[in-house]
């Protein structure tokens, strides 16, 4: 087990509103230590999709403070919080999202195609690790769209590694599987994260996620509702 | 230099690269008569043996060509319905240029003074595919309406 | 400043001329690319969405390679019917004919193509061929023909001037020998007979059991004379009962002088001066009230300026084309980054700066833009070669076609000039709302 080289989260007063100025998401306050699996769960609606997109740097908060270790990404402007998703964040998706036309490999260092040429070699380099890690063909000449659902959901997975990111967020990374592969994918999620040290964040209904999670946050109507912190072994560094 | 004599040539620079022979007609103040080249009894003249190599711009009419599609044709002093050969018996009369284009050129009708612009060539030459016979030609040239 | 530019320009060849200019011409989307793409590598991305897109990409290359081949075809087909008129007439320096049009009488004397036109008298004829200044002068009859060739009757001499030697055989001799163009499907020995007229209205029969002899055949001229018989103006002459161009007690030698009082007329005398000066001098001197002299090559030129006027009248109505096909496949492209619009916002969610989106975006519209363009190039020189075929066969005028710097220069600008326009589909989808695009 390596030392923890993800990052720590803290949220002061956090607003996101939507169409109109209407309030979707409040949190007053939240501490995340740097390491840690959390998984975000709540009904339909209530603002979780939001809060993660808000933790990327996908959603500009109307309001507040969130600090990434002692970098805040509210204030910043899209190139800055580009920039920030690109060296900072790993991310998984509902659907997987793939380019159909491109190999796993292809897909999962796609951001070698936007990165300085100086880092291309290492991002495929460790896309491929990622890819034999997560039990995946290394083939350049096949196609992504002829991998199975939960296949093509750990290319995605190898994705959000492969730039070396410090923190992993997902959306309901296990809707689209079958029992079966959503076990394992939950499995290979916080494997991995917890390999390197990785902060990772799930929002998820999949009980299979929160089980393996160090600590469970409920969201309900845009707010925290319930903070759960679990005894999952090997967790909370903090 | 006015004002607008700048900016034409500015224009004219600008256009350069598309319609280079257009830029002729921003260089007609200074082009020159033929008889200018001659000094009488077919000798050339001071100006027309210092000029010998150079580019210079001839003013003048285009006699019909006999060839379509060519790159030869007879600059005349005056606007030619009738031949420049037969007012006088000279071989050579001395109101006329060969004028050797640098691409096929378009005709223009024959009373239309025009401005050619080329490398002037002095003493006999025998074009080899015609046979004509010039003792002065405008070579590379490129022309344009007065 | 210009002077010396230009003079610099004029001193560069030709061929360095047009290079540079195509360059010239194409550097701004060249720029424009490296600017747009430094420092990404949008390569395997940018061939995932084309095969993404396959069908409607190959759509819209074809509508910009049609365009583009409409604007290349125009200019290629002009200069390919301008440098296959123009040495069709090299051979036919002066014509001095009746007074009428120059036109007509240039089609019927140089191309061939049947007309009626009034004739120069012998006195006329023998004023002309007596000129001291005068190489070359032969009559023409024209009239009868045998199959779709016509039989023009002239003068060995001529025939020996406008072959420049035979590919085989030997010039006619006697009244009824005959000197095959390269087109005309008769060998050396074989013998023909004439009808009166041409065409449908073509009389078989008409002269009777008279054959001429093929002695010998023309090689390929690449003008309409390739289609023809050449046969001596005399036997011309005599089938139609007319007087034979000799006097009593002529020997039978056939060919020049012609007694002027025996001589029956020719539409045209074809004139060979014996210097460039002369033809000017001969020109001037039988522009008469009885007669019209002009160079065939003058009035060609003119109708190669009617013909360039009404093709640049042309190319601007093709241009437009190009440029509302452009544009027309801009805005399609706008509707395929729709389609496209979930990729893109996931690029954007990954991380990829926007630029990359708008280089993504701009390349696959210039993708489609150059392959449209190279395509239309070929398209062009296809169809002109296809219609230049057609024009050879029904005119005998050698037209060919061939990829040119004017095309070149044309396509290049059209590049470029798409190339900035593309900026702006590629600017309106780099800012298109990422959260609502990875929802949708």
């Amino acid at each position: 087990m390596t030392t923890p080289r993800g990052r720590s989260l803290t949220l002061r007063d956090l607003e996101v509103t939507g169409e109109g100025g209407r309030r979707i998401l409040y949190v007053p306050r939240l501490q995340i230590a740097a390491g840690s699996a959390v998984a975000v769960r709540g009904p339909s609606g209530a603002g979780k999709t939001t809060l993660l997109y808000a933790l990327a740097g996908l959603v500009s908060p109307a309001a507040g403070r969130i600090l990434w270790d002692d970098e805040d990404i509210a204030p910043l402007g899209e190139p800055a919080r580009a920039a920030f998703r690109r060296r900072t964040v790993g991310f998984v998706f509902q659907e997987h999202l793939l380019f159909e036309e491109l190999s796993a490999p292809g897909n999962a260092a796609l951001a070698a195609l936007y990165t300085a040429a100086t880092e291309r070699a290492a991002i495929r380099a460790r896309a491929a690790e990622q890819l034999s890690r997560l039990g995946l063909d290394r083939s350049a000449a096949r196609r992504s769209d002829s991998y199975s659902g939960g296949e093509r959901q750990r290319i995605a997975v190898a994705r959000a590694l492969a730039a070396d990111p410090d923190v992993i967020l997902a959306d309901e990374p296990t809707a689209s599987l079958d029992r079966a592969n959503a076990d394992r994918l939950a499995d290979d999620l916080v494997a991995l994260a917890r390999h390197e040290g990785r902060t990772l964040i799930t929002v998820s209904h999949d009980p299979a996620v929160h089980a393996r999670a160090d600590r469970v946050l409920d969201i309900a109507d845009g707010r925290l509702a319930a903070d759960t912190a679990q005894g999952a072994p090997g967790a909370a560094h903090a | 230099m006015t004002m607008q004599t700048t900016r034409r040539r500015a224009l004219a620079l600008a256009a350069g690269f598309i319609a280079a022979p257009a830029l002729l007609r921003a260089q007609g103040d200074e082009a020159i008569k033929l008889r200018e080249l001659y000094a009488g009894d077919n000798e050339f003249s001071e100006f027309a043996r210092d000029s010998e190599g150079e580019r210079i711009t001839v003013e003048g009419f285009m006699a019909p060509p006999l060839q379509a599609d060519s790159t030869f044709f007879v600059l005349t002093k005056m606007p030619m319905s009738v031949c420049p050969f037969c007012e006088t018996e000279a071989e050579w009369p001395e109101d006329i240029l060969a004028i050797y284009t640098r691409r096929k050129y378009r005709v223009v009708p024959f009373n239309r003074k025009i401005v050619v612009r080329g490398e002037l060539e002095l003493g006999g030459y025998r074009d080899p595919e015609t046979g004509f016979v010039s003792l002065v030609r405008l070579a590379n040239a490129q022309f344009d309406y007065a | 400043m210009p002077d010396a530019f230009l003079d610099g320009w004029a001193a560069l060849p030709v061929w360095l001329a047009d290079l540079l200019l195509f360059l010239a011409l194409l550097a701004p989307a060249f720029l424009l690319g490296a600017l747009v793409l430094r420092g990404f590598a949008i390569g395997p991305l940018l061939s995932a969405l084309l095969r993404r897109q396959v069908w409607v990409s190959v759509v819209f290359v074809a509508l910009i390679a049609i365009s583009v081949g409409l604007g290349a075809g125009l200019i290629a087909q002009e200069r390919g019917l301008r440098q296959g008129t123009a040495p069709a007439a090299d051979k036919f320096e002066l014509v001095v004919a009746a007074p009428g049009s120059e036109i007509t009488a240039m089609l019927a004397a140089v191309y061939l193509q049947p007309s009626d036109l009034p004739l120069l008298d012998g006195e006329t004829y023998d004023r002309i061929a007596s000129h001291e200044r005068v190489e070359i002068v032969a009559p023409l009859g024209f009239g009868d023909s045998w199959r779709d060739a016509p039989v023009v009757g002239t003068t060995a001499e001529f025939v020996a001037y406008l072959s420049e030697g035979l590919a085989e055989g030997r010039h006619f001799a006697a009244e009824y020998e005959a000197v095959a163009g390269a087109r005309v499907p008769l060998g050396v020995g074989d013998a023909f007979s004439p009808a009166h007229g041409i065409g449908d209205a073509a009389e078989h029969g008409a002269h009777g059991d008279l054959e001429y002899e093929v002695v010998g055949r023309m090689p390929l001229t690449g003008s309409p004379w390739d289609r023809a018989l050449m046969v001596p103006i005399e036997s011309v002459w005599s089938v139609h009962g007319l007087a034979n161009g000799h006097g009593p007690g002529w020997d039978g030698e056939i060919g020049p002088p012609f007694a002027p009082a025996y001589f029956p007329g020719t539409p045209a005398a074809l004139v060979r001066a014996d210097s460039l000066a002369a033809n000017y001098g001969l020109q001037a001197e039988f522009s008469t009230e009885t007669t019209m002299a002009f160079f065939p090559g003058t009035v060609l030129a003119r109708l190669h300026a009617l013909m360039g006027d009404i093709r640049q009248a042309m190319s601007v109505l093709a241009v437009i084309t190009q440029v509302l096909v452009t544009a027309g496949v801009l805005a399609g492209l706008m509707m395929l980054t729709r389609l496209l619009a979930k990729r893109l916002a996931l690029l954007r969610a990954l991380g990829a700066p926007r630029r990359f989106i708008f280089a993504l975006t701009w390349s696959f519209a210039v993708t489609l833009i150059s392959t449209g363009a190279a395509l239309g190039l070929l398209l062009g020189v296809a169809a002109t070669r296809a219609i230049s075929s057609i024009i050879t066969a029904r005119t005998d005028v050698l037209v060919s076609a061939r990829l040119a710097w004017p095309e070149l220069h044309l396509v290049a600008g059209f590049v470029s000039l798409t190339a900035v326009l593309a900026l702006l589909p590629a600017f309106l989808t780099m800012n298109r709302p990422v959260i609502r695009d990875l929802r949708g």
